[in-house]
């Protein structure tokens, strides 16, 4: 189950031509996809996707919750004894609820929210059994009863937040367009909660997100976003707003996207933490998509200030700043050359270096997508000083960066000019890649064969190769790969010989070279303070 | 009482199975490997045995034989660590540890289903009560949902709205959590503090041979030279071993009396046990006194004979006990009857007046036939000698093979060239320590005392060796509290560190406890030098068994040395 699609290999181990065949057919695979980063990207992509996915469908289980919100507090609900609602059982709620006292209702009403709201068992599915719901959402239309609307939409909205299933019951009853008609309500707590059940129907999935989108929910939401509008009730906003942009399979429609942009860019430039966090995400969702999704993105003139935010104090902002540069790094030259132009070069290093573990990754795999690029934008990545950060990351990051960072070696080698993949080497990362082959991970493996395969295809334009055998035998490569034609897996089995036949095998070559060890290699490690011109 | 429900469960499990049998490289788990392999051809059980010298050995031969075995049995190793997070076995690998390492870890103590422990009810493990150490990950749900501790991962797509109170509770509820995790950090830390060792594995499976009703006099002599290797080795508390050394008078008077007919017809190939109060005087039946006294600890230690002073002493010793000079010097073998006789006694004797005044000690003997006899601790020393033998350039494993052998009756060969090089060894260890005392070699660093062996030192290959370091540093640290008259320093525990593989670079280092009667032979340099290479990155490698002996590159000494004193001061 592991994600990553390598397509020159993954096609070769389904061949059965000879040896022979197979070492040319892939070599020129390889050239391809050095000519072809676009499509290397997508695959990287398409990684991606599911790496995330898997992450999301994890964290869909989590629920947090916010504190700080404009919604008046439990205490001040007092309208209503709190130890009365308390102990009410169900059935006494049930036979409130359908009473036609208003005073029951409410009180019912407030007696099942609060069992909603308990933090252990909540009873949604005895709720939804009871009947209550299509109670409920009818309360929400009763404009002159402020207190059965605010404790209806609270509970509707804690059902909400439950499974798919649970999610679904509230749709059914028709509750969208009454709570798309109760964002115009002019008490702002009523309002906002029905954004934050809109969030949770949004939140479902692609299918519901549309129907709310279709249902109009988007000019009704951002119709509450003013100068006044309380920072508590913008964070709920915003965090509807990105569930509305998340979601894939399909894509949120583009006029929809176009709709909300503007709104999303202005909630950027706030600077609440949680308001910039939830936009930051919004962005990452808009950005994770083919081209011309992350054009919309681009064009909107954004990317500057999502640099900006990467170096923002807050995690939870970072993040998702990073992950939507990410994405629009993963595009095309011109979309990746727009964030090498916001300065994306300068903050990576640092990232990479972050205490964090999971930025570190994500900065690396930025830096690679960024390394996949035409060899003017590998140029602007060495002048910045990625190559020391890339290359501690090789030697010791943990295993996801180290991943990462070897695919930025492999695609930065095969995209890149000699003249680049002789300053890699020498900034100690083929001495790097070659310790990795340790790995049991056998497409890193795969990946790491195919770097010191791009790397003697740059010696071999120089007329090095042999140096290069020297080089790689001295830092332990060739026992490594050696080991490797012992490897169970096929593939590695095939590239490990491939390499030791067309370099390691001629004896006597090596000999003659051995005259020339001492002084001169272009292809030195960083350690060794050797100096010699290509 | 011990486990008897588990041991009998072993039996029983192992007798369908094929086993593989990781074996540590101590002399106890000889001895326990012994008794194992006579059970095991009792019953006809099919089992690989494998040699293991440290934590990187036992990983690899847990990877060579997983495939082939679900059954491994581990004799003195594998107790202290998380061994399911270390092997990272399938779920239905089984272990079945026999180890005398403690503190147990506390996963392979709760962990009922893939570890097996064997381990006496009556040795106190001091483990903390489950409820303070583990959590049922149910008990966090509510407070870990929601709590923003992942920062920076993706909002979830849904919330719900809780009362206030329920905030309240959960802000409660974690800061509880966050008080019993820093509670548990401290048991833990109570907990993992000192390393020691429990009852020998050899006594353990005798005991195990004897509820099973297969125990012979063989395997009761393993049992007894695995547990006299522990004194010898000073691994348990003197009262621990006073302890055990009854149980097993126990045991051999049961079998003496079992087998009381044919002790009357002794045979060549006879073979009998006998309880005795005997002298420490390491090896004297098979050397001559007067080496014996030189080249044993308590005596040499008590004379100082590393002093003119000392010799001195020593003389007017000899002529106090009355015995010719000629007859001390010869073999003891050849020694005139009439002296053997009542030796014991008139040693015991002078001694007393030269204030060595326990000079003998509860232990056991054995003869083969009619001439061959051995002490326990002769045992101890020549197998320890064969299996640390630097002689050729043997491998480990051919080593342990050799050792095992040593134990056999039918190898007395084995045993004899084992005891000259046990013999070699002493006088080894005897020449540094006088050296090192004399040279002023121990310095004190403050929280304990150091003492490092440089290469080109005589015999510092013999030290490479981790039993023959540890005896070393034992006979030293002894040796300095008798000759030092500084007060603090008699109290301080003793580290050394001896050239390991001169190739790589690295020294062998073993830290032991302060020496005192009343010692408690708990050791805390596992910990401190786990922390001290952590805090200079120096470049370590804790492979052995025991914490409080690891490999260290040359280079980094000095400031793992530094930064030991300032964690230790």
């Amino acid at each position: 189950m592991f994600p990553y699609i390598f397509i020159g290999l993954s096609q070769a181990e389904k061949s059965t031509m000879p040896t022979k065949n197979v070492v040319e057919e892939r070599i020129s695979k390889f050239k391809n996809k050095g000519k072809d980063p676009a499509k290397l990207r997508e695959k990287r992509i398409s990684v991606c996707v599911e790496l995330r996915k898997a992450h999301k469908d994890e964290s869909f289980l989590k629920r947090r919750n916010i504190t700080l919100s404009s919604l008046p507090d439990e205490e001040a609900l007092d309208y209503i004894s709190n130890d009365m609602v308390a102990v009410l059982p169900l059935d006494e709620i049930i036979k409130d609820v359908n009473s036609d006292c208003k005073e029951s209702q409410t009180r019912g009403c407030q007696a099942a929210r609060k069992l909603l709201s308990q933090e252990r068992n909540p009873p949604m599915k005895e709720i939804i059994d009871a009947g209550l719901l299509s109670r409920f959402v009818s309360f929400l239309g009763m404009d002159d009863e402020p207190t059965l609307q605010f404790e209806a939409a609270w509970a509707l909205t804690n059902i909400a937040s439950g499974t798919t299933w649970h999610t679904q019951q509230v749709v059914e009853h028709g509750a969208v367009p009454a709570f798309i008609a109760l964002l115009a309500s002019p008490m702002l707590h009523i309002s906002e909660q029905a954004v934050w059940a809109l969030g949770n129907i949004a939140g479902d999935g692609a299918a519901y997100r549309d129907i709310l989108i279709e249902c109009n929910v988007i000019p009704a939401l951002l119709a509450r976003i003013c100068p006044d509008t309380p920072v508590g009730y913008l964070r709920n906003l915003t965090w509807t707003l990105s569930n509305l942009c998340r979601n894939k399979n399909p894509f949120p429609p583009l006029s929809a996207v176009m709709q909300v942009l503007p709104s999303l860019i202005q909630l950027l430039h706030l600077g609440d933490k949680d308001i910039l966090s939830d936009a930051c995400w919004a962005i990452s969702y808009l950005s994770d998509g083919d081209n011309d999704r992350i054009d919309v993105v681009v064009k909107t003139g954004i990317v500057s200030r999502l640099v900006e935010l990467m170096s923002h104090e807050e995690l939870s902002v970072m993040t998702p700043a990073l992950r939507s540069i990410g994405n629009i790094v993963s595009g095309s030259d011109l979309q990746t050359q727009a964030a090498v132009d916001a300065g994306v070069l300068k903050v990576l290093p640092q990232l990479m270096r972050h205490s964090k573990a999971s930025v570190q990754k994500e900065a690396t795999w930025a830096l690679s997508n960024i390394a996949a690029g035409p060899c003017r934008q590998i140029q602007q990545l060495i002048t910045c000083g990625l190559l020391p950060p890339l290359v501690e990351q090789l030697r010791n990051g943990d295993f996801k960066t180290q991943r990462e960072a070897v695919w930025a070696v492999t695609n930065f080698t095969s995209g890149g000019t000699v003249e680049q993949v002789v300053h890699l080497v020498q900034s100690g990362a083929l001495e790097a890649i070659i310790n990795l082959l340790q790995v049991k991970d056998t497409k890193v493996i795969l990946v790491i064969l195919d770097a010191i395969n791009n790397i003697f295809m740059a010696a071999e334009k120089l007329g090095e190769t042999e140096k290069l055998s020297l080089l790689v035998e001295e830092l332990g490569g060739l026992d490594r790969i050696e080991m490797l034609q012992n490897h169970d897996n096929e593939t590695v089995y095939q590239a490990a010989r491939t390499l030791i036949e067309k370099y390691f095998s001629d004896d006597d070559v090596v000999g003659v070279k051995v005259d020339s060890t001492d002084d001169s290699f272009v292809f030195k490690t960083s350690d060794v303070q050797r100096t010699f011109e290509f | 009482l011990f486990y008897m429900l588990y041991l009998t469960n072993v039996k029983h499990v192992l007798c369908f199975q094929r086993v593989a049998l990781l074996v540590a490289s101590d002399i106890d788990a000889l001895c326990a490997c012994k008794i194992l392999q006579a059970l095991f051809h009792c019953d006809q059980v099919q089992y690989t045995l494998v040699p293991v010298t440290g934590w990187q050995d036992l990983g690899t031969a847990f990877l060579e034989h997983k495939e082939q075995f679900r059954y491994f049995v581990l004799i003195n190793c594998g107790a202290n660590v998380d061994l399911l997070e270390m092997l990272q076995p399938d779920d239905d690998s089984v272990f079945f540890i026999c180890d005398t390492h403690r503190p147990v870890d506390v996963v392979n103590v709760y962990n009922e289903t893939q570890i097996k422990l064997l381990i006496k009810q009556d040795d106190d493990l001091g483990v903390p009560p489950y409820d303070d150490i583990f959590r049922d990950e149910d008990d966090e749900e509510g407070g870990d949902s929601g709590n923003e501790s992942d920062e920076g991962s993706e909002p979830s797509g849904k919330r719900r709205r809780f009362d206030e109170g329920a905030v309240e509770r959960r802000i409660e509820r974690q800061r509880a959590k966050r008080e019993w995790e820093a509670r548990r950090r401290e048991i833990l830390f109570d907990y993992e503090q000192y390393e020691y060792h429990g009852t020998s594995a050899s006594m353990m499976f005798f005991e195990l041979a004897w509820v099973l009703t297969k125990d012979t006099k063989d395997m009761l002599w393993w049992a007894v030279i695995g547990l006299t290797d522990q004194w010898v080795h000073d691994k348990i508390t003197h009262m621990k071993y006073v302890t055990d050394i009854a149980t097993m008078q126990r045991h051999v008077s049961r079998h003496n009396h079992r087998n009381e007919d044919e002790e009357n017809s002794l045979s060549i190939d006879c073979m009998r046990i006998s309880f005795e109060y005997d002298l420490r005087l390491t090896l004297y039946q098979h050397w001559s006194l007067y080496e014996s006294i030189c080249n044993s600890c308590y005596t040499s230690c008590n004379f100082k004979l590393w002093t003119l002073n000392g010799q001195k002493k020593l003389q007017e010793f000899l002529a106090d006990m009355g015995l010719p000079l000629k007859q001390v010097r010869q073999k003891f073998n050849s020694m005139d009857m009439s002296i053997k006789e009542n030796l014991r006694d008139v040693i015991e004797e002078s001694s007393n007046k030269y204030g060595l005044k326990d000079i003998r000690i509860q232990t056991f003997g054995v003869h083969f036939g009619f001439k061959n006899r051995f002490l326990a601790s002769d045992m101890v020393h020549a197998t320890a000698a064969l299996l640390e033998s630097t002689e050729k350039d043997e491998s480990d494993s051919d080593n342990f093979i050799k050792a095992l052998d040593s134990l056999s009756r039918s190898n007395l060969e084995r045993l004899h060239s084992g005891i000259e090089l046990a013999k070699r060894k002493l006088m080894a260890i005897q020449q540094t320590v006088a050296s090192c005392i004399c040279t002023n070699l121990i310095l004190s660093q403050g929280p304990f005392l150091y003492c490092y062996l440089m290469e080109g030192t005589p015999d510092v290959k013999l030290f490479s060796k981790p039993i023959a370091l540890t005896l070393l540093c034992k006979y030293l640290l002894k040796a300095f509290v008798h000759s030092t008259r500084n007060k603090r320093c008699k109290l301080l525990p003793l580290i050394m560190a001896a050239p390991k593989d001169v190739e790589k670079g690295t020294v062998i280092v073993v830290g032991i406890p302060p020496e005192s009667e009343t010692s408690d032979k708990k050791n805390f340099f596992g910990r401190a030098f786990e922390k001290a290479a952590e805090s200079t990155s120096s470049r370590t490698l804790h492979d052995n068994f025991d914490t409080s002996i690891i490999e260290l590159k040359t280079d980094d000494r000095s400031k793992f040395l530094d930064a030991l004193i300032t964690l230790l001061s």
